[in-house]
Order: C-alpha cells, then structure tokens, then sequence
C-alpha cells in the first residue's frame, strides 16, 4: 500500500555511481484519480531546502525505465500507474546530508476532458505537494 | 426511433470505483472495494480503465482472471468501462481522427474482455464550455463496427456545468439519429441536476449554478443507456441535499428506464478512511426506499 502523503518517505535516499554519491531519489504518488500517460505529464520540479532542481537535473523512472524529462512528451503509450509511486533521481554531486530535509515536487499533465486551459493547473489547484522527509 | 428504448422494469443499483478514489491504494485494496459494494447488495460496477486495471492497457491473464474471481466472488456485474480519449495525448497538438480511433479501438477491445457491455467515453474538449473536439463524430463513427463487434456501447458522459437542453446533447442525439445506432447514447450524470448548495458552500451565491429540471431527462431516456447517480452529500436521514434524488428516480420508475444507477460519490472527505463507504451505504438506503426494495 502508499503512504497517504503524496511524497513518500519510502525511496528517500541518496544514490551513488561508482562509490560516490551523485545525487539523491524521491519517490512520490498521484493524487489524480486515474493513470496517466508520460505524454501527459509535464517536467517536475524538486525543491529540496530551498535549492531547485528542474530539467536535466531530473530525470524520472515509471515502471522500472528511466526517463528523462525531455523525453516525456514522446511516450503517449506508457502509463504511469496509479498504484506506482514516480521515483525522481536528482542530481546533486556529493547527495543529501543525513538527517531532515524539506522537499517540494512541483509538476503538472494534461486533462483532455478539462478545458485546455488547466493543463498547466492540474496539480498546482490542490496546493503545495510538500513533506519534511529525513535521509539516513 | 434508432435506439433501444427499453419500457419495462426498474433501475438497477451499482457502483463506481471512483467513490473509493481517496482510498484506493492506501487505505483499501481492489478486493475491499468489490466487498464494499457487496454489501450494498448493488448489482454492478463501474472501473476507470487506467485506474484500475493492473498494467493497463496489456493487463496480464494473472490480473484478468482474478478480475472475474473478484465478480464472481462478490456476485457483481462489470457495467461501465471508464475510459479517456486523451485529446491532448501530446503537448502542442490534438490527436489526430486515427489516432483517437486506435486508443478508442484499444479501450473497446479490454472492455469486452472483461465482461463491460458499456463504456463510458469520455471526449476531450477545446473550450470552457466543454465543447468535445471537432473530430468526434469522424473517430466515433469509424468505431461504430467496432464497437458492434465486440458487444460494447460507448456513451459520453453529460456533467454540470452541460445542461441536458445544450447544444451538445443535441449533436449527440442527431449523431445517433443519423447514424441509427444503438452502439453510441450518453451517461446521464445527476450533477446536471444539483439545485441545492453543498452545505459549505452555505450563504454563497448559487445563482450562475446552471442546472436542468428533472423533466428534461424523459426525451433522451431512449438514449441514456446508463446513469452516474452523482451524490455529494448524504445527511443522517438518508437525503441527498443537493440534488432531487426521489424526484429523479421517481420518474426513470414511471417511465420504464431499467438502466444502471452507478454511484459516484464525489464530496468531502473522500481519503478519510470509511467516509466513502458510509456515505455510499446512506445513499444505497435512499435509493432502495425510492425503488421500493427491502
């Protein structure tokens, strides 16, 4: 089962690339009601104690693939599942320290159902995606 | 007149998975839901396609064949599929008529493998008003064979802010004339009919709330096929107070509409865990009183 926050606090952690860290990973879930394409989706936004991260600096991974976020326009034929929280790896040479961080995700997708208008608002009209996760 | 246009028996009662949308995944699994709606002693169910089926749209025959354990085990019938034709798929530009066709063709072909005489269509739109992109009638004509074939009616959904008197459901009906089809009519969604405030929404101005009279349902009930009973707020006494519920079922009864009434609740506290669940027992109270069931 997910955690009821959008941000979850399972997957937090740093990651390493041939012994050194290089960034660190967060996972979050859909508050949407239903899947959506990765065409769909709109490139995410991390802001982890008032450092932002955006563009190549992130890349995201559905279903064990990893994309990245310029690429996301393209694949209108894979899903993210609802069930499947999106792991976000950010790129931060030397990763996170240990202990609290306050991390934002910022994104967006499209609606084809609402008017056109909202696809930049989908997300941003249930407020701020936030949570003070702690990296060990 | 081209579609069926049934004249005996009552509604029947089911469910939409979308009721349990806050909960789905955290607080309740698939298996909690179909036993939900068992004891409501509802008939069907609704799903929403990339909700919930597991690996959709290629869900693997692990999940499909606990798909018809869960119906069988809970004694429910799959009614309506939920599914999207994502216009704007792609950003900076509309699908094109064959491209909606083949994810329309794609949605068709699941829904009847799992067992769903109806699909819920939903159109993308172009404006504020909702007007449905300009190529429906191209890609939904193109599927009607389809849809034939495998057994299926697609039926776009008519939601607040639509009123039934509009020009969109206007088109629908010509659509459905011209083409004399029974595979293409509509979801009525009681929202269009919603005349009273949520009680939060207490004092505020509710005069730009556009909705239909009960009435306006009787010519289009030959092509409503199904209906979303809408509800956003049961009281203790087993009312709905925003929206005329005995008046609504009160005249599918006289007029012979033995369709689906799927329950989609859509008010507070829908990720509170047992809120979904009770709210949809109270509204189950009301409508088995309005149909004269024990």
């Amino acid at each position: 089962m997910l955690e009821k926050e959008c941000i979850q606090s399972r997957g937090f952690r740093n990651v390493s690339e041939d012994g050194k860290k290089v960034g660190f990973q967060v996972c979050f879930r859909s508050l949407y009601y239903r899947g959506v394409w990765l065409s769909q989706l709109r490139p995410a936004t991390v802001i982890v104690d008032d450092e932002t991260f955006s563009g190549d600096q992130v890349t995201w991974m559905i279903g064990g693939k990893v994309y990245l976020q310029d690429e996301l326009a393209k694949f209108g034929n894979v899903n993210w599942p609802l069930l499947e929280p999106a792991i976000l790896t950010v790129r931060k040479p030397g990763g996170l320290k240990q202990g609290f961080h306050d991390i934002e995700v910022q994104y967006s997708y499209s609606s084809s159902y609402m008017p056109p208008g909202m696809d930049e608002l989908m997300v941003k009209l249930q407020g701020r995606i936030t949570r003070r996760l702690i990296l060990v | 007149m081209a579609a069926f246009s049934p004249k005996t028996g009552k509604p029947k009662r089911g469910v939409s998975l979308y009721s349990y949308s806050g909960e789905y995944g955290v607080t309740m699994t698939m298996e909690d839901m179909f036993a939900d709606i068992h004891d409501l002693g509802a008939e069907g169910l609704e799903i929403l396609a990339n909700a919930h089926i597991e690996g959709y749209p290629e869900p693997t025959d692990a999940w499909i064949e606990n798909w018809f354990r869960l119906l069988a085990k809970y004694a429910i019938k799959p009614v309506e599929y939920g599914h999207w034709i994502d216009s704007r798929l792609y950003p900076g530009r509309e699908l094109s008529t064959k491209e909606s066709y083949d994810m329309l063709l794609r949605d068709i072909k699941l829904a009847n493998k799992l067992g769903f005489p109806l699909l819920r269509t939903k159109l993308g739109v172009i404006d504020d008003d909702l007007t449905p992109v300009k190529n429906w009638r191209e890609f939904i004509a193109m599927a009607l064979p389809d849809a034939e074939k495998y057994n299926v009616r697609m039926c776009p959904e008519i939601h607040t802010p639509t009123v039934l008197k509009s020009k969109m459901v206007d088109d629908y009906v010509e659509f459905i004339e011209k083409q004399k089809t029974k595979q293409f009519g509509i979801n009525i969604d009681f929202s269009v009919f919603q005349t009273n405030p949520l009680p939060m929404w207490e004092g505020q101005d509710m005069s730009t709330l556009k909705f239909s009279p009960v009435e306006d349902i009787v010519p289009l009930l030959p092509y409503t096929y199904v209906c979303h009973a809408k509800f956003q707020n049961m009281s203790d006494d087993f009312i709905e107070t925003t929206t005329p519920y005995d008046k609504i079922i009160g005249l599918l009864i006289e007029h012979g509409w033995n369709g689906y009434l799927l329950s989609e609740y859509e008010g507070v506290n829908k990720d509170v865990p047992g809120y979904s669940s009770a709210q949809l027992r109270r509204q189950h109270i009301l409508m088995k009183r309005i149909l004269g069931q024990d």
